[in-house]
């Protein structure tokens, strides 16, 4: 079967006259797939997730969605396609929670924008399954950071698209909606979709993905499964500090933890 | 709260356009001087001819004006991310001021004054010609100077725009050096927005191509939604943010244009109306749009309304733009204040 992205020898520089953010860098995610990008700062994973739903433009390289070149594609054919979530989501908006999730419906509407039935119902679906059916009448302004990031995978979830990329979705989320989103994913993963999520929690990363992606200045270090990644060896070069990584006596996954002497 | 946009748009209608008929009925019966609403309908003169030839068209051209101005607010707040745009926002106001002042300069030389009498010929009044391609001419400017990297960067543009209306003020104000008493007020008396009386078939026409960027920025209405997600957040669902901005400014522009045309700058309308109508309606422009058309064509005829009845007071009517800002501003706040 087609992979949902395949991402080949992307190449990218933020200016011309900066060092590349990505430097021939590859990437795939099959359907029934969660994938994990991880590295260190600035290594180019958000540069790489943006180069792959067409918010950048790599200049070399290609992107594929289910083997359709992503620059053959117009934009709201994409956007049914692959739903993106960056790292920061506007604080400042007065629209409802369930006017953002309804947000997500855009690529499917007509010339008037005008959502239907069941355009409503997959926005009341979506916020369901993002744990935020009750902030559905709060304005986003009034949201806490966590609550506000739950409205915005509701956005990306009610786009009904297979392939999810999700930049950071963790960072402001509680343990319990940490596992509640990994839940989600892996359940739509089963269905047919699939995720590439960019993380900084190694151990979240091991859990909740079925591949890992190591990066390191635009290019990708190490790729396997996170047994194969998540090794100290792969690990402390990359991230320039001392890292052990232990299994999880309940369910042998490892757990990696920083070296940090006091 | 659950209801779709149709509805809530619907709704919004349903709920102002009496507002429209209360503020249309003000201004038809409201005036200097005493008119027999009866009596003019039976074609009884002088009455007639004040309803049909004087009251009719000003209230109609109080309405479009306030419709349009309303709607390129709303606009122009949406595509560059800022509350306090109004359609004067792109150097609009100092374009048409620098276009008007020069003309009333030139028509005070020989060749001036052959090209006015000329222009005068076609039917249309060169300085309000002037003032439209000022106008223009200011907005393309600041849009092409507002950009970075190929687009549109909202504080630039605002900025640009800022910095170009307060130049326009020193050319003006340089040009006025030079004028007579008699034709610097009348400058400053239409730059302050004043409506006069048209020909029913000009309004008819007006009314007609201010229809079109109103339609225009409907259509647009789901994407400036999208917009307050930020550009990035728009592109994702799909949006073509550059023409989505493109299309939003030219609909804007040609509806403030149109609007110059006629009346001058009446401030404050595009900037107060959009926001007293998000207070009530919540920020989607499916439903602030069309409610912000009928909620400005209200507002301006009241004000105008307000302005002839400050004649019996005052002995000459002041401008409508100064109406509209003294009566809007503290309405405004009120508003504000009740919806703590």
């Amino acid at each position: 079967m087609t992979p949902l992205l395949e991402a080949r020898e992307l190449h990218y520089r933020h200016r011309s006259d900066a060092p590349e953010a990505v430097a021939g860098a590859s990437v795939g995610v099959r359907a029934g797939e969660v994938v994990g990008v991880i590295g260190p700062n600035a290594a180019g994973k958000s540069t790489l997730a943006r180069l792959c739903c067409g918010l950048l433009t790599p200049h070399a390289g290609e992107v594929l969605l289910r083997g359709t070149p992503l620059s053959r594609l117009p934009r709201r054919e994409r956007a049914r396609r692959v739903a993106f979530l960056p790292q920061q989501q506007p604080a400042d908006l007065t629209f409802t929670a369930r006017e953002v999730a309804l947000m997500g419906r855009a690529p499917h509407l007509g010339l008037w924008s005008l959502e239907g039935p069941r355009d409503r119902a997959r926005a009341a679906a979506a916020l369901a399954e993002a744990d935020a059916a009750d902030l559905a009448d709060r304005p986003v302004t009034q949201l806490s950071g966590g609550e506000r990031q739950r409205v915005f995978l509701a956005r990306a979830f009610a786009q009904d698209a297979a392939l999810l990329l999700l930049d950071e979705p963790t960072a402001s989320l509680d343990l319990a909606h940490q596992v509640l989103l990994v839940n989600a994913l892996r359940r739509r993963a089963r269905e047919g979709g699939g995720a590439l999520l960019v993380l900084h929690d190694l151990a979240l990363a091991g859990a909740a993905c079925d591949r890992l992606v190591l990066m390191l200045a635009g290019r990708v270090l190490a790729e396997g499964t996170p047994a194969e990644v998540l090794r100290p060896e792969v690990l402390s070069p990359a991230y320039s500090t001392q890292v052990d990584v232990v299994p999880d006596p309940a369910t042998g996954q490892p757990l990696v933890a920083p070296r940090i002497a006091r | 709260m659950n209801r779709s946009a149709a509805t809530r748009a619907a709704l919004a209608v349903a709920v102002l356009a009496p507002l429209v008929v209360v503020a249309l009925a003000v201004g038809l019966t409201t005036g200097a001087g005493a008119m027999s609403l009866r009596g003019a309908l039976n074609g009884v003169e002088p009455d007639a001819t004040v309803l049909f030839r004087l009251r009719v068209p000003r209230v109609l051209l109080a309405a479009e004006v306030g419709a349009a101005l309303s709607v390129a607010g709303v606009a122009l707040q949406a595509l560059l991310r800022n509350p306090l745009a109004d359609p004067f926002v792109f150097g609009l106001s100092g374009g048409a001021a620098i276009g008007t002042a020069v003309v009333v300069a030139a028509s005070g030389t020989s060749v001036g004054a052959a090209a006015m009498s000329a222009a005068s010929l076609t039917g249309l009044l060169p300085a309000q010609l002037a003032a439209v391609a000022g106008a223009m001419a200011a907005a393309l400017l600041v849009f092409a100077l507002g950009r970075a990297r190929g687009r549109l960067e909202p504080t630039r543009a605002l900025l640009v725009g800022v910095v170009f209306n307060s130049f326009a003020s020193a050319v003006v104000l340089s040009v006025e050096a030079i004028l007579k008493p008699e034709q610097t007020q009348a400058v400053l008396l239409w730059l302050s927005g004043t409506l006069g009386y048209e020909a029913l078939p000009l309004l008819a026409g007006a009314g007609v191509a201010l229809l079109v960027p109103a339609l225009v920025l409907v259509a647009l209405a789901g994407r400036l939604n999208l917009l307050a997600l930020g550009d990035e957040g728009a592109a994702a669902l799909g949006v073509d943010v550059a023409r989505t901005r493109l299309l939003a400014f030219f609909a804007a522009s040609a509806a403030v244009g149109i609007s110059v045309a006629f009346t001058g700058l009446v401030g404050f309308v595009g900037l107060v109306v959009p926001h007293a109508v998000r207070l009530l309606t919540g920020p989607d422009h499916r439903v602030v749009l069309p409610a912000s058309a009928l909620a400005g064509a209200a507002f301006l005829v009241l004000a105008d309304a307000l302005s002839r009845m400050l004649f019996h007071g005052l002995g000459a009517e002041p401008p409508v733009g100064a109406v509209t800002a003294m009566v809007g501003a503290p309405l405004f706040v009120a508003l504000l204040w009740s919806r703590r």
